[in-house]
């Protein structure tokens, strides 16, 4: 059978805050999703692209031209020459795909993000760092949205399970649902982010509407699938930290009998990506929310029974 | 308010330990909160970190006197006079507050030379004997190493003090006492002494030009003879010092006049039990003192308390004068002035209490039962002692004390390991050691856990707890590879597989050999550890792997010096083949050189300046009649080769071997041309940092730009690389048995020593740029397993596995440095996980592991503003140090190593 390959743009090992135990969490690109907060941009398109690091550029202090030089669509050039900092035209970078600024740049000023695994290299690096993982530790599919590359990821899933490597999936679920019911028989657990209660709030944040999540969950919620679910909420205050929609996701969730939720506080440690991808990051000026709002919201979802834990304090 | 993970589970009727089975140990949860000590710690402590390293005259002064006016005594009897002398004469100081008492010199924090090792390096620079020192290479190291001129350290003069040896403010009246002292010892010193026959060494002019090119760090016999072992408190502990001078005696009647079949030196023991009684006499005189002292003070003390408490502290140093110890206070005090006992006898560093929790556990055990004491009151004497250790200051060279050690001492305390018949051997009083590190965060007693698969998860957890202080300790080190490296190293000294086990770390990271004793406290027996070996850490004292390839590339010669160090091997280095045999065989002279020089150092000091508090301590020496010179101790084949950088000298094997011989790309020429530019960069000392990330380009020169780019990008250890891990995999197998083709003084083979202390920083210094990549006069790697600051790209798993591709058990140890974020191990999951981490890297083989739990941001801030960090610890390599106490090389290179975060 053909060797499936997957399109990876990060690889984190001693893993700790996506499932139980120890883990190493494989980040795949690409999403449906646009969520304007969101804290991995480089994974929103399906390719390999970019990214330019001006702390580490030496253009200005040693006069470094190689990337100019190397760009064949003249999206690098010298702006004045008081600045001598990198003028780059984003436009013509985000349309290309051969990257040859990456390449060419000696000090990873330019680095491309994004790398091609076949089965067989990923499973080398799960079966290295298994030895590591320690009783209750496996590997996290996350993204970007894992399930755009469903036959690479079930490959690997089912590799996983063949292999007694215990599997979780980090999805949006904004996915055919067919898609996720048949791959979750190979997941152990899972984690499936919730933005938003109202469709039309939901869209004008992230870019789609929720019926397609909200349904895919119910059905995964109903399905006879073993495994434990844990549905994330990101809190942004001003946007979904209100009671009525906490009340909303805490009566949905009830409904169908899920008991836990992970609720994570907005954070800005993702800004620097975006300036990096040469995109405007929309929540620059947001604040994380504090306590009172995260206590606030985690009461309503204890008071429908369902365990809340906040941010890193999670029972696995 | 957010709710705790803990309380929502508790609230719904889950156990919170639901993940792992099993009832998780209720200290465990809420552990991030920081605790203080009990508030008289709290007093000494603050009074700890406002004191200067003072360094006194009062023991060297009355040691010379007496040794001087004994001249043509028998040596060892001379020794013990001398040692009595100055031991009777310490002024006894008292802090109020105190639970324990008794200190090296009457200052709270300090030390004093010993001009009778080597009495040059403390002279002013421009002085002669400085200058000489510096001459014969014992004092290069120091031109290249910097305290850090925070916290107690006297790196300049001030006032009525004055700086010596970089680190120690002496007042100046007792200045002309010091000179005088140190011209006493010119030609009779251990160093000159030594020199004298050193030179008698066909190769003697390499050695010169290895310490001057610091290729090797520093002398062994004369700086630091003694440490880096296990004290063993067993003989004073149950004997007390009176039972002791009477089994002296015994013994005194039994040899005199009586080879007992040994026509070499059976007749020694005549002298050595003299020496005995004489050096003992003068510690109960010492000790003693104290309790005059104490009633002294109480005499004239207002304060009732306080009155009662000098009234204790009378009555205890009188009965453990002589007796042996009724409580746990007692024996804690006595064990306490032991080891004060035997820093005072030699310079040492790294003289560690070993697994003191295990051998005080009688007196805890039966004073708890009896309710002579609470928990809470032996967390206060545990507190009281951390704060004792810390003050104990070492007096060596800069390049010693401050280039080698970072001005630690490493007395360092082992827990967990199991007992003679292999059952876990932590014990509760090992858990309130624990939990006094928590409270009393201070850089001694440094704490290492001997992991091992049986050690119950309670305690496995409470020290994870204490890592999750951030200071550093404990260290981690694997107990079935340093019980493997025992028995192959001792085996032919007897060791058994009972008495391996009682093997405990000295000094920052090295396995030492142990022995059991039998120990009866109001009749109940019990079977308690202790050290058993000569000291560790002596012989060849790091070896600038680096160093040694540059030397290779460049046929011997040293650009930074001038000099031509080794001869030239005229090769011309053809093939990868070729270049790994040539720095072979460079390594080997190297050694060979030192090994020889250092031989006769140590040799030097065994006859002169032998020691005789120690050996009484130590197995078999009173039994025997012979001090450790002349073998009275049970374990001898202690003598090691030291390395250092072996991550910078792998990579640049690496990228040699990828882009000269495998690609093709560059001729050797080109990488050497790169190097003595340094690929165009400016040097670390103009740019006044240290780490690599910070070096700037010389303005327009960037010819070296793609070679360079190509050096750091070729394949590096650390990243599970099959490429960068074979080379590392060679050169290990073929170093830990190469130390073995040479012999110690005891006729022993050596064996190899693989950590860095802070020799990765002045040795970096002194070692242009390097093919992997790294800038002339910049860090090395610290440690030995640690990656190179940002070249270990693929997470800590694919390092675990690079630095396990080798047998550690064929080493005495070696260094895995982790720098992680709080946000990784936060909670109680957090702790399991860190747990975890560390169990895994042990069961794959990884002998050590240390974390620093600290955000770089505050050790920047730090960097800053020290004024504001003044009680800020991190773990540098095997030891944990105030921040403001280390120098500026090292401080850059634990900034810059690469942080575990998990976001």
């Amino acid at each position: 059978m053909e060797e499936k390959k997957g399109l990876i743009f990060d690889i984190q090992s001693y893993s700790v805050h996506d499932g139980p135990g120890c883990r190493t969490l494989v980040f795949l690109s690409g999403c449906p999703l646009r969520c304007e907060w969101c804290a991995n941009p480089e994974g929103m398109e399906f390719r390999e692209r970019a990214m330019f690091r001006a702390t580490k550029c030496v253009h200005e202090s040693q006069g470094c031209v190689r990337c100019i030089e190397a760009c064949p669509h003249g999206a690098v050039s010298s702006a004045s020459v008081e600045e001598r900092m990198l003028d780059i035209d984003i436009e013509k970078c985000k349309k290309c795909r051969t990257l040859e600024c990456t390449e060419a740049c000696l000090n990873e000023g330019f680095v491309k993000s994004g790398k091609w695994y076949s089965e067989k290299e990923l499973m080398r690096v799960f079966n290295r760092d298994r030895d590591f993982w320690g009783r209750d530790g496996g590997v996290t599919f996350s993204g970007g949205e894992p399930l755009l590359q469903k036959d690479f990821v079930s490959a690997m899933l089912k590799r996983c399970r063949e292999s007694y490597i215990h599997t979780a999936l980090e999805t949006t679920a904004h996915v055919d649902q067919e898609v996720l019911l048949e791959i979750m028989e190979y997941v152990d657990f899972a984690f499936i982010d919730l933005k938003h209660m109202d469709p039309i709030k939901h869209q004008e944040k992230t870019g789609v509407r929720n019926d397609l999540i909200l349904e895919n969950i119910a059905a995964l919620a109903r399905s006879s699938w073993p495994g434990r679910l844990v549905i994330r909420i990101p809190i942004i205050e001003g946007y979904n930290d209100s009671d009525e929609n906490a009340l909303a996701s805490a009566e949905f969730l009830s409904r169908l009998g899920l008991k836990e939720v992970n609720i994570l506080p907005f954070h800005r440690l993702g800004e620097s990506k975006w300036r990096q991808l040469g995109m405007d990051y929309p929540y620059q000026e947001q604040e994380p929310p504090g306590d009172e709002i995260l206590g606030r919201v985690q009461d309503i979802f204890l008071d429908r029974d369902i365990l809340c834990y906040v941010a890193n304090d999670t029972p696995f | 308010m957010v709710k705790k993970l803990a309380d929502i589970l508790e609230e719904k009727g889950i156990n919170v330990s639901f993940q792992y089975g099993g009832k998780a140990p209720d200290e465990i949860v809420d552990r991030e909160i920081k605790k203080e000590p009990h508030p008289r710690v709290k007093k000494l402590k603050d009074q700890y970190l406002n004191t200067l390293s003072s360094a006194s005259m009062e023991f060297p002064y009355w040691y010379s006197r007496k040794f001087m006016e004994l001249d043509g005594e028998v040596p060892e009897i001379r020794r013990a006079a001398a040692l009595k002398h100055a031991f009777s004469h310490i002024t006894p100081t008292i802090w109020p507050g105190e639970l324990l008492v008794g200190g090296k010199t009457y200052h709270y924090r300090g030390s004093f030379p010993m001009p009778w090792e080597s009495e040059g390096y403390f002279m002013a620079k421009e002085d002669e004997l400085y200058q000489n020192a510096l001459e014969s290479g014992s004092a290069s190291a120091g031109e290249l190493s910097k305290f850090g001129s925070g916290g107690g350290n006297v790196t300049e003069s001030f006032g009525e003090v004055t700086s010596i040896a970089g680190k120690f403010g002496m007042r100046n009246e007792d200045i002309p006492a010091l000179i005088k002292c140190a011209r006493e010892w010119v030609g009779k010193s251990v160093d000159d002494r030594s020199l004298k026959y050193q030179k008698m060494v066909p190769e003697y002019d390499i050695k010169e030009k290895l310490m001057r090119s610091v290729v090797c760090m520093f002398d062994s016999g004369f700086t630091l003879p003694l440490g880096r072992e296990v004290i063993n408190y067993y003989y004073p502990l149950q004997y007390g010092f009176g039972g002791l001078i009477d089994i002296a005696r015994e013994k005194i009647a039994e040899v005199a006049g009586e080879a007992g079949g040994d026509g070499i030196i059976g007749m020694d023991r005549l002298y050595f039990y003299q020496a005995v009684i004489l050096v003992l006499e003068g510690i109960q005189t010492w000790i003693r003192n104290y309790a005059d002292e104490a009633r002294r003070l109480a005499e004239g003390c207002q304060d009732a308390q306080q009155k009662k408490e000098y009234l204790e502290i009378a009555e205890i140093m009188d009965w453990i004068s002589t007796n042996q110890p009724r409580t746990f206070r007692e024996a804690l005090q006595l064990t306490y002035l032991i080891h004060i006992a035997t820093l005072n006898e030699d310079a040492i560093s790294g003289m560690s209490p070993g697994r003191l929790g295990q051998v005080l556990y009688p007196w805890f055990e039966q004073d708890i039962e009896a309710g002579r004491i609470t928990e809470d009151e032996v967390l206060e004497l545990l507190e009281c002692h951390r704060t004792k250790m810390t003050c104990i200051d070492c007096f060596a060279s800069t390049g010693v004390v401050g280039g080698v050690l970072s001005g630690n001492t490493f007395n360092n305390l082992s827990l967990g390991g199991l007992t003679k018949d292999g059952e876990p051997a932590c014990n509760r009083l090992e858990m309130l050691i624990l939990e006094s590190g928590i409270t009393n965060q201070c850089s001694q007693p440094t704490l290492s856990v001997l992991y091992d698969e049986k050690l119950p998860e309670e305690f496995l957890l409470k020290a994870i707890e204490c890592n999750k202080t951030g200071t550093g300790y404990p260290a981690w080190m694997n107990n079935q590879g340093g019980i493997q490296f025992i028995l192959q190293q001792y085996g032919a000294e007897g060791m058994t597989l009972e008495e391996a086990r009682a093997f405990a770390i000295g000094g920052c990271l090295e396995t030492s050999p142990g022995s059991w004793h039998e120990l009866t406290l109001n009749g109940k027996k019990y079977t308690v550890p202790g050290g058993a070996g000569q000291p560790t850490s002596v012989g060849v004292h790091f070896i600038g792997n680096p160093k040694v390839l540059e030397l290779v590339l460049f046929n011997g010669y040293d650009h930074r010096t001038g000099e031509q160090v080794l001869p030239p091997h005229n090769k011309k280095l053809e093939t990868y083949e070729e270049l790994v045999d040539t720095f072979k065989e460079y390594y080997e002279l190297v050694v060979d050189v030192l090994c020889k020089c250092n031989n006769i150092q140590h040799d030097i000091w065994r006859k002169q300046n032998m020691s005789i508090f120690h050996s009484l301590c130590k197995p078999d020496c009173l039994a025997k009649g012979h001090h450790i010179g002349d073998m009275g101790i049970r374990y001898n084949a202690t003598y090691n080769v030291e390395s250092c950088g072996t991550i910078n000298q792998i990579n640049s094997l690496v990228a040699l071997k990828k882009l000269v011989y495998d690609e093709k790309k560059y001729s050797l020429e080109d990488i050497k041309d790169a190097i003595l530019n340094n690929f165009g960069f400016k040097t670390a000392e103009e740019v006044g940092s240290y780490s690599l990330a910070s070096q700037e380009k010389v303005e327009g020169v960037d010819k070296y730009d793609q070679i360079h780019s190509d050096c750091l990008m070729a394949p590096k250890y650390g990243n599970d690389d099959p490429y960068a891990d074979a080379v590392l995999k060679d050169y290990e197998d073929w170093f830990c048995a190469m130390c073995r083709d040479f012999e110690s003084l005891y006729a022993k083979p050596l064996y190899a020593c693989q950590i860095s202390v802070s020799t990765h920083g002045p040795q970096g210094a002194a070692t242009l740029a390097s093919a992997d990549g790294r800038l002339a006069g910049t860090t090395y790697a610290d440690g030995s397993m640690s990656a190179y600051p940002g070249t270990d790209r693929e997470g800590p798993y694919a390092l675990f596995s690079s630095a396990t591709c080798w047998d550690q058990t064929q080493s005495q140890n070696s260094q895995m440095n982790l720098k992680v974020h709080p946000n990784a191990t936060k909670g109680m999951e957090g702790s399991k996980k860190l747990l975890e981490l560390t169990r895994a890297y042990m069961r794959r083989g990884g002998f050590h592991i240390q974390y620093n739990i600290v955000d770089s941001k505050v050790l920047k801030e730090a960097q800053k503003a020290p004024e504001e960090y003044r009680e800020l610890l991190v773990r540098v390599a095997g030891f944990t140090q105030y921040w403001v106490e280390i120098g500026k090389q090292i401080q850059d290179e634990v900034i810059a190593r690469t942080e575990y975060e998990a976001v």
